[in-house]
């Protein structure tokens, strides 16, 4: 991405927002009560303004002819790691709840620009799942160009991440067992016995510290001026998810920890929003749905970890079956998968029987919801931000490829200027490698020579 | 023009009341090699297609399948899995790929498949009949760092079904698996998800992997120089003699018998490659070739097939287009150039159909995108007379679906190998099951 | 006659015991002052390490030593904006990274504690101050003044919190003679902990926040205590604060534009005056740094492609175009009236910088700008303008005598003024590079 194609995007950005389009007879999966159907699309200043058969096409509009083609909302990934610059796992330490991936947004990530080719507008960007209690999350919109402040999710409620199982236990192994088998310390907790402790031992602190706050609070309300207690972040984010201010992303696989953390919130009295891959969900769907958190799972991954063996690509369906709030991710690093989430969200039809508004509900308004920003995304209705995608055939099918896609009512992704710019892009570098082959050869390099 | 031999075909063989023989009508039947038939009627008859034909019904006790509204294809073919060769892939004692040494010719993949792995069922049900199993590591739990095996032993080509691994087999040595040296690049695919426990390489100087890298391939050459040797001699068979194990696993490469199954991912490797199976005679199979479309005309002319990855997958740079990987199948398909699809994996082997579909949105025509998926591999391991389309007297492997395998919300009715009814039950559909009834 | 025995004897005895001429007077040369226009032909005159006069039409005073310029141009002593010349190269001190060299640290020190959180204030040393480590024998001292460097901004940058840097002379037997201000702000580095926490860069960032807010909350504690100690649990003298409430301004690391923008929120943040260094993508940020009204270092050690590479490899778009842009960085700033200074970043050979600043003015950047980006532009910077960066009357007399336009191929430094007290480079070897060997590195190793 050279700067002048930032600058472009921006300039497009600044000029585009407070224009009129109008997206023209297409079909539109709406994912709400509309359902789905032949229409159009009107927007302004980046929210949807009209949505039906037949709309009013304002006068000065852009039209962007849409026949033979399909709307869906922008698509909503519940877990990723993409654009996070130093690494996404503080693994250091058992809680890391200080950390958040807020300060390391990198907006150059080209994998942001891969997830935007597949559809996505909005992302839950997560910390790793190295630790028990993990660091602190924020949900960024896939606005290409902008810069990092550019790219939050203005009005998402903050998050935190959590992770059970065999990746937060694996620095406890005695062995060594961390990646690539390279020597680390070795952390507590060695077994799922321990990290139910990490959890604990980390809230009953946070209990006492809230305490300590609400005190202080007191105090200072009655006109008293006693001195604060000190401010720990560590125990601030876990005082926030005690208060309900703050989202819990638990990453999760087996049926025994995840009932084991909706028992751990039912003690200390808050919930945990969203179960992420969550494999073994459908066997306690029951607790979750109960509980009123969501999951966030996968598709149809399962066996390359003992703790997915029993991972079933009906997760999805039954978990739904059972009352609870389904939503499909990547879990990706590198933006691939964003690049597919339509498609993932299809096997529920394959795995499940879901209805096809069903299966895109969970890569649209189901993770809207489990992300607390349904008013604002998710669906093509009236008032919402106008985050759409459009694609050349059904998005349900392996057929279909993304055309464009909008955010905030502006076009960050075309696939006909994408593949057009191909050349030129590729001209420019080999350009640019010649000419530093000609400087190379000129200056003959006498650092070669001191060496 | 089929009917009168048909109708001979039942009077004779009506009695027949074999586990591995049916009759499916009233179905579309989609043979691959030739054009669709609608309404039609497949016989099997014995485990093999005995006819294809409009018109009869079933006599005696044949088992019936009605397929009103249903379509009939080959099953699909995987070219690179480690199907019952692993378990779970990072736990290193469910694995049986990538054993130590670097030339190990005389192991067999098809002998360490674990006929009631949980995962033959998984992919059989989304319409696989019958894959390669590759011995090379490359599982997280398998050989990792460092330089890959050399050669990893002979591939196999089986159905996903039998009592024993000698049940499934259709040929223990498709290929010998030779994983050509390679110089790690700068840029990389890099882990797929926080999930993934891939490692970095420490950056070394090119220089220093250029000199491993000649070195190997020097390796290489020496241990076919060696195994020609050996060939000699044996012919000879002089006095003292003495039978080695390593290369008499060789002999069939040398003589053209076995082809070599090569893993080149990147320019340079794939390359020398071409120029190592030239200079020692051998026939070549490509593998995972991410740089393939500089060698298409090449590889066009030396008629030298390729076996592509998955389609699901990014480019190499930064830079790459983001469907780099997506548009390779159609150009190398423009190019005249045969080519397979695999999915090198087992949990997401499943998903080969759809690997194939990806193909088809991005410019190469569906019809070639199936089969990438049914004849052309049949080809490419030497077993189109057995598998890979819907033709008289072929293993009866087939699929009954309501629509486009490649298609994702696609039911996969029936399954049969060799001619015998599959249960579509998995161990994940009985856990459904299960937890569904949970009060 | 007597007067020159006296005048020879001086200069013996000078010779034998180092006793300076009290006052020098360069005339006839070529004077680039920096804060005024140049002098085609003039004189400075030196007295008791000050200036005393500089111009066009002075008369040097009757007991100066002259020394001809004819054919010589006078500039200020050059100021190395960030440097660790003088202080002792610590074992790998990597800028940035994910905790490499962990294995070379400890060969010299003993092994840091594991570091379990911020508590534990891992990779700080704060309350270090470079005036206090300085080694006048350090080599790298007469090689930097070889080059025309009179001063540099000195600073302890090992770990996280490196401690404050001293705006040092590079000239001097005891240390106490050579600091001209032994306080000038906090060195931050954005490394992580081979040894525990911190392990990534959100965590740094937490880290480095959390100090903040205790630094904070200990400076309010200890108001409240000396206010009425009675009744109170006494807030722990902790050393590592200290420091940092005694810095009166951070350094903080960006190279790329990301970096950049993050930097300059978190300041923001820790209301703390902020410096960047590095800036490499700096060509791209100048609209960001305008809007800031942002203060930078920029490294002249310009990214290079790396040696003995894979032929068949392409470096990215991205990387290219950063190759190519970053030497313009000066020039983009400069335009856009954004404050810099140069730091050399460990490149030391004279023909390596000379190189790389004559690669920023082919990009653009004026002569008089580059050479004002190692004399007045850093002396503001650090708030010593009103005493060092230009030669004017009243200013401590640093100065670089050259033979040649500064920064071009052929010239070369006659002689360096360190506290009006004359150094003469010696003698280049035949062919290229400097008379002494430096071992160790700079800022990056």
């Amino acid at each position: 991405m050279t700067s002048k194609f930032f600058l472009a995007c921006l300039a497009a950005a600044s000029l585009a927002s407070a224009e009129v389009k109008v997206i023209q007879n297409a079909t539109i999966m709406s994912e709400s009560a509309k359902g789905t159907f032949n229409g159009s699309i009107v927007v302004r200043d980046g929210k949807i303004i009209e949505v039906g058969q037949h709309v009013t096409v304002p006068p000065g509009a852009t039209v962007i002819d849409a026949s033979g083609q399909w709307v869906i909302p922008g698509i909503i990934d519940c877990h990723a790691h993409i654009g996070v610059d130093g690494g996404v796992n503080e693994g250091s330490v058992s809680v890391s709840s200080m950390v958040n991936i807020k300060d390391v947004i990198n907006p150059e990530d080209i994998a942001i620009y891969r997830a935007l080719s597949g559809g996505v507008t909005s992302m839950n960007v997560l910390h790793g799942s190295a630790n028990a209690i993990g660091g602190q999350t924020i949900v960024l919109k896939t606005r290409w160009g902008s810069d990092a402040q550019g790219m939050i999710f203005e009005g998402a409620k903050p998050g935190i991440k959590f992770a059970l199982g065999e990746n937060p236990k694996r620095q406890g192994n005695p062995e060594g067992g961390a990646r690539g088998g390279a020597p680390v310390n070795v952390r507590y907790p060695a077994t799922r016995m321990g990290v139910e402790d990490v959890i604990r031992e980390a809230f009953n602190e946070a209990v006492l510290y809230k305490a300590q706050w609400d005190a202080y609070d007191k105090a200072v309300a009655a006109g008293q001026h006693p001195l604060p207690p000190r401010k720990d972040l560590k125990l601030e984010s876990l005082k926030e998810v005690l208060e309900g201010k703050r989202l819990v992303h638990a990453h999760c696989y087996r049926s025994d920890e995840i009932l084991m953390l909706i028992r751990v919130a039912d003690d200390y009295g808050f919930k945990i929003a969203t179960f992420q891959h969550v494999l073994e969900g459908y066997k306690v769907a029951k607790e979750i749905a109960a509980h009123g958190g969501g999951a966030s799972t996968f598709s149809d991954w399962w066996g390359y970890k003992s703790e997915a063996y029993d991972a079933i690509a009906y997760n999805a369906a039954l978990l739904a079956k059972k009352g609870v709030l389904v939503s499909v991710n990547s879990d990706s690093l590198n933006g691939e998968l964003m690049r597919r989430l339509n498609l993932e969200a299809a096997k529920g039809m394959k795995y499940g029987g879901m209805t096809r508004e069903e299966a895109l509900a969970m890569v649209t308004i189901n993770p809207a919801k489990q992300l607390g920003v349904q008013d604002r995304v998710g669906s093509i209705e009236v008032g919402k931000d106008a985050d759409m995608v459009i694609y050349d055939k059904d998005p349900l099918s392996i057929y279909s490829k993304v055309q464009k896609v909008l955010i905030d009512g502006t076009q960050y992704f075309d696939r006909d200027t994408d593949v057009s710019g191909r050349g030129a892009k590729e001209q420019e570098k080999q350009k640019l490698i010649q000419e530093e082959k000609a400087e190379d050869a000129k200056t003959a390099s006498p650092r070669r020579r001191a060496q | 023009m089929r009917l009168p031999s048909l109708f001979i075909a039942f009077s004779l063989l009506a009695s027949a009341a074999s586990y591995d023989s049916v009759l499916i009508h009233n179905v579309d039947v989609y043979p691959v090699t030739s054009p669709m038939i609608h309404n039609t009627s497949v016989l099997v008859i014995d485990g093999k297609i005995a006819a294809i034909g409009a018109g009869a019904s079933g006599k005696g006790g044949i088992k019936v399948v009605d397929g009103k509204g249903l379509r009939l294809y080959p099953g699909l073919i995987d070219s690179g899995t480690e199907l019952g060769l692993s378990e779970v892939s990072s736990e290193r004692m469910t694995v049986d790929t990538g054993e130590l040494g670097d030339f190990m010719p005389q192991l067999r993949a098809l002998i360490a498949v674990n006929v009631e792995s949980e995962h033959l069922p998984v992919v059989r049900v989304n319409g696989m009949t019958s894959v390669i199993a590759i011995p090379a590591g490359g599982g997280r739990g398998g050989r990792g760092g460092g330089s890959a095996q050399l050669i990893s032993g002979q591939a196999a080509l089986m159905h996903l079904s039998g009592w024993t691994w000698e049940d499934m087999e259709i040929n223990r040595s498709a290929a010998m698996y030779l994983t050509f040296p390679s110089i790690a690049g700068r840029g990389g695919r890099g882990p797929q998800s926080d999930d993934d426990i891939s490692v970095a390489a420490p950056p070394v100087s090119f220089t220093e992997l250029k000199r491993q890298y000649d070195a190997q391939i020097q390796k290489l050459n020496d241990f076919f120089d060696a195994a020609r040797q050996y060939q000699k001699e044996r012919a000879a068979n002089a006095p003292g003699f003495k039978k080695d194990l390593k290369m008499e696993a060789m002999i069939p490469v040398l003589e053209g018998k076995m082809p070599v199954a090569i893993t080149a991912m990147r320019e340079r490797s794939i390359r020398d490659a071409i120029a190592f199976s030239e200079k020692q005679h051998i026939r070549m199979v490509l593998l995972q070739p991410h740089d393939v479309m500089k060698f298409a005309p090449e590889l066009k002319a030396k008629n030298i097939p390729v076996i592509l990855g998955r389609t699901e997958a990014l480019g190499d740079s930064e830079d790459s287009p983001y469907d780099q990987v997506e548009n390779i199948p159609a150009a190398l398909y423009n190019a005249g150039v045969k080519f397979a699809f695999a999915t090198f994996n087992n949990e997401f082997a499943r998903n080969l159909p759809f690997n194939a579909g990806r193909a088809a949105s991005y410019g190469l025509p569906k019809e070639e995108a199936l089969k990438a998926i049914t004849i052309n591999p049949a080809e490419i391991w030497g077993a189109s007379d057995k598998i890979g389309s819907i033709e008289k007297g072929k293993y009866a492997d087939m699929i009954i679906t309501n629509g486009d395998p490649m298609e994702i919300a696609t039911q996969i009715k029936y399954l049969f190998i060799k001619g015998k009814d599959i249960d579509l039950s998995t161990k994940q559909t009985r856990l459904y099951e299960k937890y569904l009834a949970r009060p | 006659m007597k007067k020159l025995i006296t005048s020879l004897l001086f200069c013996c005895l000078g010779a034998l015991a180092q006793a300076p001429p009290t006052a020098v007077a360069i005339s006839n040369a070529k004077i680039v002052t920096i804060s005024g226009a140049t002098i085609t032909k003039g004189t400075v005159v030196v007295r008791d390490g000050l200036i005393e006069a500089v111009g066009d039409n002075i008369t040097p005073p009757a007991d100066a030593l002259i020394i001809d310029g004819a054919g010589l141009t006078v500039y200020p002593g050059l100021i190395d904006g960030l440097s660790t010349v003088g202080i002792p190269a610590p074992a790998t001190p990597t800028r940035g990274g994910r905790g490499a060299g962990a294995a070379a640290a400890t060969a010299a020190a003993p092994p840091a504690p594991h570091s379990n959180g911020p508590e534990d204030r891992p990779m700080t040393t704060s309350w270090i101050k470079a005036a206090d480590e300085i080694q006048p024998t350090d080599h790298r001292i007469e090689t930097a003044r070889n080059e025309g460097f009179t001063t540099a901004v000195v600073f302890p940058t090992v770990g996280i919190f490196g401690g404050q840097g001293s705006i040092i002379d590079l000239a001097g037997v005891k240390t106490e003679n050579m600091v001209l201000v032994p306080a000038v702000g906090q060195y931050i580095a954005m490394r992580t902990n081979p040894n525990g926490f911190p392990d990534a860069l959100m965590g740094v960032i937490s880290y480095v926040r959390q100090t903040y807010m205790d630094a904070g909350y200990y400076k309010l504690s200890k108001e409240v205590y000396a206010n009425d100690p009675r009744g109170m649990k006494r807030p722990e003298y902790n050393r590592a604060l200290e420091g940092i409430l005694e810095s009166k301004r951070i350094l903080l690391p960006a190279e790329r534009l990301v970096e950049m923008d993050r930097m300059l929120r978190f300041a923001a943040e820790l209301k703390q005056p902020v410096i960047l260094y590095g800036l490499h993508q700096g060509y791209r940020a100048a609209d960001l740094l305008k809007k800031n009204n942002a203060v930078v270092l920029v490294s002249l050690k310009w990214p290079e492609k790396p040696r003995d590479t894979d032929p068949d490899d392409e470096d990215s778009l991205r990387v290219l175009e950063e190759r190519k842009k970053a030497p313009s960085t000066p020039a983009v700033l400069q335009k856009a009236g954004i404050k810099f200074a140069f730091y050399t970043d460990g490149v030391e050979q004279p023909r390596d910088l000379q190189r790389a600043v004559k690669a920023a003015i082919d990009q653009g950047l004026s002569r008089e700008e580059a050479v004002r980006a190692f004399t007045l532009s850093p002396a503001e910077i650090y708030g010593v303008a009103d005493r060092l960066g230009s030669i004017e009357k009243g200013k401590i007399a640093n100065l670089l005598v050259t033979r040649g336009e500064l920064f071009d191929d052929r010239t070369k430094v006659e002689m360096v003024f360190v506290d009006g007290v004359k150094h003469v480079p010696a003698p280049e070897p035949a062919g290229r590079g400097t008379a002494t060997e430096t071992a160790g590195g700079g800022v990056n190793q």
